[in-house]
């Protein structure tokens, strides 16, 4: 495309940071962005909450008022779907995930690779509400004879949907995750990529030595960003939070909860 | 260094995720909802003490209102007592020192009349000593008559039950 940006370079999972090569048992090991990433996110989200509930005293601050608030309204979600049984348990664990999973998306606004934009991530996070779930079925299903048992209903024949859509809960939500937000990351990077191309074809374009810019590149793309990264971003996070706590609190009866 | 694919499955990926998630789960259930909670419990236990102070000091505030109220309607029963025993005393007293003054002075007239009876009686008495003197006096200078002392005194005594009729 002579002078032009190129074309679109195809979409390219996370990048590798570091490599162990020769590692026993596991060959080789890649670190990927999205670890790097994770490990930021951690580091940063557990700085913020001792920031949030340093020095809490009976009369709040501002910011204990919403460290409070934001405990308060995890468990009062978690009592609804699940009932106040699992509130002690279970609301710090959909906090993590919600906090978790909502800056993994968000960090994509700071530059950087959306952590949930890699499938292994919310494959992660789908395999825990497998552990969950089945946890679950086992103690509150009466062991493994009614763990087993559970899949032959309502109808004996049903056994083998049962136990494959047992195995398919959590990739579902992985891949919704995943597919939602790494969607709008290919779809920005494309709109971006079309935006520099149209730039170029009207000659709107400024070149410092190899680094190019399109005119139409500003501010377009922070409009389209609002609803891929943010809404997007911010609407995964919560169903998936909200699909575990469902997925889990189905396989509790009523009257344990 | 390259990149990963778009869709591939690395288990490293996944195992460091998990872990992650892990430690933030750790950090979050400690340091938030530890911390959190306990303060949260700690205010509502607070919070039900203060009430139950408030309720504790009304509850004893309306007793002592209601003892004050019994104390003082007792007071006030108890004054009202002392006035009527005072009054009936003073209407006991008033009538006893009008009855003694009736009966002092009936006393002083009864005292009197005796006293101006007997002193009639003695005015009499000397009305007729007078008059019998005058009388033997006048009949002995009348009479120039000897008459013997006992029939003198019997006209005397006759003259004097004459005279008595007075």
């Amino acid at each position: 495309m002579g002078t032009g940006p190129g074309a679109f370079g195809g979409v390219n999972g996370p990048s590798i940071i570091f490599q162990f090569d020769n590692v026993p048992l596991f060959g080789t090991i890649y670190i990927t962005e999205t670890l790097v990433i994770g490990w930021i996110i951690v580091a940063a989200l557990s700085a913020l909450v001792l920031w949030l509930t340093h020095g809490m005293k009976r009369i709040p601050t501002k910011k204990q008022v919403i460290a409070e608030m934001l405990v308060t309204t995890v468990n009062n979600m978690v009592r609804d779907n699940m009932g106040p049984r699992f509130v002690k348990g279970y609301a710090p664990y959909i906090a993590t995930l919600f906090s978790f999973s909502i800056v993994g998306s968000l960090v994509s606004l700071l530059g950087l690779r959306s952590m949930t934009a890699d499938v292994n991530a919310t494959l992660a996070w789908g395999l825990i509400c497998f552990v969950m779930i089945t946890y679950s079925k086992f103690k509150y299903g009466g062991g493994l004879k009614g763990y087993i048992k559970g899949f032959a209903e309502p109808l004996p024949v049903m056994f083998p949907m049962n136990v494959l859509s047992e195995f398919v809960t959590p990739i579902s939500m992985g891949f919704r995750h995943f597919g939602n937000i790494a969607g709008g990351m290919v779809i920005t990077g494309l709109i971006y990529w079309a935006l520099a191309n149209l730039s170029h074809a009207l000659h709107l374009y400024f070149t410092v030595g190899e680094f190019s810019l399109g005119v139409l590149q500003v501010g377009i793309p922070a409009v389209l960003s609002v609803y891929f990264d943010l809404f997007s971003g911010f609407m995964q996070a919560f169903i998936f939070s909200m699909l575990t706590m469902a997925n889990v609190g189905n396989c509790i009866p009523d009257d344990k909860r | 260094m390259g990149n990963m694919g778009f869709l591939s499955i690395d288990v490293t990926t996944i195992i460091g995720t998990l872990l992650n998630t892990l430690i933030l789960f750790l950090v979050i259930r400690k340091f938030l909802f530890g911390r959190v909670n306990a303060i949260l419990e700690e205010r509502q236990k607070y919070v039900e003490t203060t009430y139950e102070e408030a309720d504790n000091a009304k509850a004893e505030a309306a007793a002592l209102e209601e003892e004050y109220t019994k104390k003082l309607q007792t007071a006030k029963e108890e004054s009202a007592e002392i006035v009527r025993n005072a009054t009936q005393k003073a209407n006991i007293r008033s009538e006893e020192i009008i009855s003694a003054a009736k009966t002092e002075a009936a006393g002083i007239i009864s005292k009197a009349n005796e006293d101006i009876e007997r002193e009639k009686k003695h005015a009499l008495n000397q009305i007729k000593d007078e008059i019998s003197d005058i009388a033997i006096a006048v009949a002995t200078k009348v009479v120039e008559k000897e008459i013997s002392e006992k029939d003198n005194e019997k006209l005397i005594s006759d003259f004097i039950a004459n005279v008595g009729e007075l």
